[in-house]
């Protein structure tokens, strides 16, 4: 009987140990999250250490959740706003409620993006030796390849019996460029490979060289 | 005698299923209680908020989390000692 009763005691005793190792265990964390948040770390200590109490977990529990969705002093003090100048003008000031997801190393972004200006070219040789070379920009949409001397100030012209009249449509969406074959007989090859018209548009910002007939085109963006 | 003795351990068996059921959906809901405001803390810390499911982890698992926040560097900045 006694040996029962000395083993409840171990046992309970150990159980003891190991609750009030926890609970200091968790009072020094709970001081070390909050001050990390910019909190008192005695707010979070006293937090854990009200289990101890008649309140029970219950309002640790609900204390856990203010602090999940409360502000933290944390992103409210920005260290760099001091060194960091004026605001760039054009971007709003930040709204009062959004400062909880505000970052002290994050930078504002920049106004607007910088619109990519350059144009591209198109450079290669007939095959009687002249050279060509062909500037597409921004300034229209789209861009007639065509064997036949200009006429406008869209087409551009590569003096070639191969090339169709017209031959390829080259389209420009922002900082993208496309090309469409119009169907010509001596066909559109995009790094190679046959462009036939039912493939529509084709994303050639990245392509290297273009053959329209039996010219060869290197694509380049200077 | 063995019917007697197979109906109540048939008891037995139903009545220990029915509490370690009881047992475990109710450590499901304390944790989800738990794993919630966690989860935001995590990744307000910069943490991943996958870590808050570390309280599905019985007796050690809040500690570990707990553990984490307070020892490891945070991501996304700590207070600094002014601004306490």
């Amino acid at each position: 009987m006694g040996t029962e009763v000395v083993a409840l005691m171990g046992l309970a005793g150990l159980s003891s140990a190991f609750a009030l190792v926890s609970l200091v265990l968790a009072a020094w964390m709970a001081w070390r999250i909050v001050e990390k948040a910019g909190l008192p770390g005695w707010t979070g200590m006293g937090a854990i250490l009200l289990t101890l109490t008649a309140v029970g977990t219950i309002v640790p529990l609900v204390l856990l959740w203010v602090f999940a969705f409360m502000r933290w002093p944390r992103d409210t003090a920005v260290p760099f706003a001091a060194s960091a100048g004026p605001v760039p003008t054009g971007s709003p000031p930040p709204p009062p409620g959004n400062t909880a997801t505000a970052r002290p190393t994050a930078l504002p972004p920049p106004p607007k993006a910088i619109p990519d200006a350059r144009r591209w070219l198109l450079t290669g040789k007939l095959p009687d030796g002249q050279a060509v070379a062909l500037s597409v920009d921004a300034s229209a949409p789209a861009w007639i390849l065509t064997g036949a001397p200009a006429g406008q100030p869209t087409e551009l012209s590569v003096p070639d019996p191969s090339v169709g009249q017209p031959h390829a449509r080259l389209m420009v969406a922002g900082a993208r460029l496309g090309l469409a074959d119009l169907g010509s007989p001596g066909g559109t090859y995009i790094d190679g490979a046959r462009l036939l018209p039912e493939h529509g548009p084709r994303d050639i910002t990245s392509v290297r060289t273009l053959r329209v007939g039996t010219v060869e085109l290197t694509l380049s963006r200077p | 005698m063995p019917d007697t003795f197979y109906y109540l351990l048939s008891w037995f068996l139903g009545i220990g299923s029915f509490v370690m059921l009881m047992v475990l959906i109710g450590h499901l809901l304390v944790s989800l209680v738990l794993i919630i405001p966690t989860w935001r803390i995590c990744e307000r810390a910069g943490f991943a908020g996958a870590w808050s499911l570390l309280h599905l982890v019985p007796v050690i698992g809040s500690f570990v989390v707990m553990a984490i926040l307070a020892f490891g560097d945070w991501p996304n900045g700590e207070a600094t000692a002014e601004a306490r």
